[in-house]
């Protein structure tokens, strides 16, 4: 049997060969699938996220952890999912209509997904309908969006009232972030949580869903 | 001694100085959208004179467009009436593509409207000092690969990124050069890329380029202000690292702590939030932060009040009107 403290070491240093080579041997052991991700997994991308936000991490790292993450997590999905097991929460993610920036999608999601939640990368320039098919069609929990313009940020209001008029805003919560937006912001659209960093969105989305 | 003509400006100056990033909120002005200013010197020009006839400013600037010269290498973009606009897709993904891609010409697509505009405003009687707008290397490199994806290069393929890095070091030190033919006094280089890597990739992926930049056009005059809006205060050595002498700070960076770091004839310029103070605030609130943070920064003659980063388009002019004003009932720089 193999220590698969190196399985935590491996999603923490952004290993991503290690982390899927000792997820595919663990496995093989017999190893219970969701003892990998709650214990190893999470606790690596919940310390990543900790350096992250006292600078001892920055957005490479990051990045680099949660794709590590994100390719044992692929050999650990089928198995969840036919053992019934389910995910933290679903998260409909991606960057309003009209924006077409990337990043801070991408950081919010490598937290969410450390967090243990199900994140449906929906890309950018997501439309409220696309938002709203991803709510109805795919079961989620919780609407992110995020936005790097101030005149994308619109987008965020108009989805909401998608989602409104769709009939499904009391079965999601909503949550907002990206540089131009503020809690004032969030507040006068009637979005659920909003958070200044990815680190962060992981507590609002903990704190919506509670 | 100053080593720049922006920095001795600054120094000199009995008032305070401020110099937002601000061009396209002179839209509201002159009528055109977003997609003129990017495309049109003309439009350009207008936007920005509207604003200096309106405030009486010491300082011209050239748009920032963070998409012109990613352009100018290959990149396709996304175009709208009202937004900057905004690199799509991945010119570079391998080492082969990187070895094989050529450096454009300064004036190749539109960096040419750029070019053109420094050149009227170079033109204007009252002879501001004018600064052009460009990207910095890392920032650049970052676009011709993909922001996140050169994230995660930095550490998995440093040779790529270095090899990038070269390239667009080679053709923003001849933009620069073209800017300065053109009549500029100095560029604002916006880098934000480079202030979400670690102090020592920064140093590295982005300070050593700029470093070669600044020695290439060191004259004793013109300013090369160099713009991150995602650094903090534990970037700061990295960046003076450049050797520059003028910086400009969003709102990450510790402005107190930054001057306090930094020394006296260096200028440190910063920090209101483009969008939560100059959009989304009133113009009550404005004075408010203008007076508080003139107050934190004890009124420091290298200090110069500044807007974060690009003033939005749709910044209300009341919120401009608000700012200067603000600014003019502010004691003097402590000698």
């Amino acid at each position: 049997m193999q220590d698969l403290k190196l399985l935590h070491e491996a999603v923490l240093t952004g290993d991503a060969k290690s982390a899927k080579a000792i997820t595919e041997k663990a496995l093989a052991e017999g190893v219970e699938p969701l003892k990998l991700v709650q214990d190893y997994m999470m606790p690596a991308m919940s310390e990543v996220g900790r350096r992250f936000e006292c600078n001892e991490y920055f957005v490479p790292e990051l990045l680099l952890a949660a794709r590590a993450m994100k390719g044992a997590l692929e050999l650990i999905r089928p198995l969840l999912t036919a053992s019934g097991a389910k995910p933290t929460a679903r998260v409909a993610l991606g960057t309003v209509k009209g924006d077409l920036h990337d990043i801070g999608k991408n950081l919010v999601a490598a937290m969410l997904e450390g967090g243990g939640y199900e994140v449906i990368d929906l890309g950018v320039n997501v439309t409220p309908e696309q938002f709203v098919a991803a709510v109805k069609e795919k079961g989620a929990n919780i609407v992110a969006m995020s936005a790097l313009l101030t005149t994308t940020m619109p987008a965020m209001k108009t989805t909401m009232e998608a989602l409104q008029s769709a009939g499904v805003r009391h079965q999601v919560k909503v949550l907002i972030g990206g540089a131009p937006i503020t809690q004032k912001y969030a507040d006068d659209i009637g979005a659920d949580g909003f958070s200044e960093s990815a680190a962060g969105a992981v507590a609002i989305a903990k704190k919506v869903m509670a | 001694m100053a080593r720049n003509c922006f920095n001795r400006f600054v120094l000199a100056s009995t008032r305070p100085v401020a110099m937002p990033i601000a061009v396209y909120p002179g839209l509201a002005l002159t009528g055109a959208k977003v997609c003129d200013v990017v495309t049109n010197p003309q439009a350009q020009f207008d936007a920005q004179v509207a604003l200096h006839d309106r405030y009486r400013t010491p300082f011209v600037l050239s748009a920032m467009d963070l998409s012109a010269e990613a352009e100018a290498f290959g990149c396709t973009l996304h175009l709208s009436e009202t937004e900057i606009p905004t690199v799509t897709g991945r010119l570079v993904a391998s080492l082969e593509q990187a070895q094989k891609l050529s450096v454009p010409q300064p004036g190749d697509k539109r960096t040419a409207v750029y070019l053109e505009t420094v050149r009227r405003l170079r033109r204007l009687p009252e002879k501001p000092l004018v600064f052009g707008g460009c990207i910095g290397p890392f920032s650049l490199a970052a676009r011709l690969v993909g922001v996140s994806e050169a994230m995660e290069m930095t550490v998995t393929e440093p040779d790529l990124m270095h090899l990038l890095l070269e390239k667009c070091t080679a053709f923003l030190t001849a933009y620069l050069r073209a800017f300065r033919q053109a009549g500029a006094d100095g560029v604002v280089m916006a880098e934000p890329a480079a202030g979400l890597l670690s102090p020592r990739s920064l140093s590295q992926l982005s300070s050593a380029y700029i470093k070669s930049i600044g020695t290439a056009m060191a004259d004793g005059h013109f300013a090369i202000i160099l713009h991150n809006c995602a650094a903090k205060v534990l970037h700061l050595p990295a960046m003076l690292e450049t050797g520059l002498h003028s910086f400009h700070f969003g709102a990450p960076m510790d402005l107190v702590a930054a001057l306090g770091k930094v020394p006296a004839d260096v200028v440190v310029c910063g920090n209101l939030d483009p969008s939560g103070v100059f959009v989304q605030s009133s113009p009550a609130e404005i004075t408010a932060r203008v007076m508080e943070l003139m107050k934190a920064t004890a009124a420091r003659r290298n200090f110069v009040l500044s807007s974060g980063c690009d003033v939005p388009p749709a910044t209300p002019l009341d919120n401009l009107d608000a700012f200067y004003l603000a600014l003019k009932i502010m004691p003097a720089p402590r000698r």
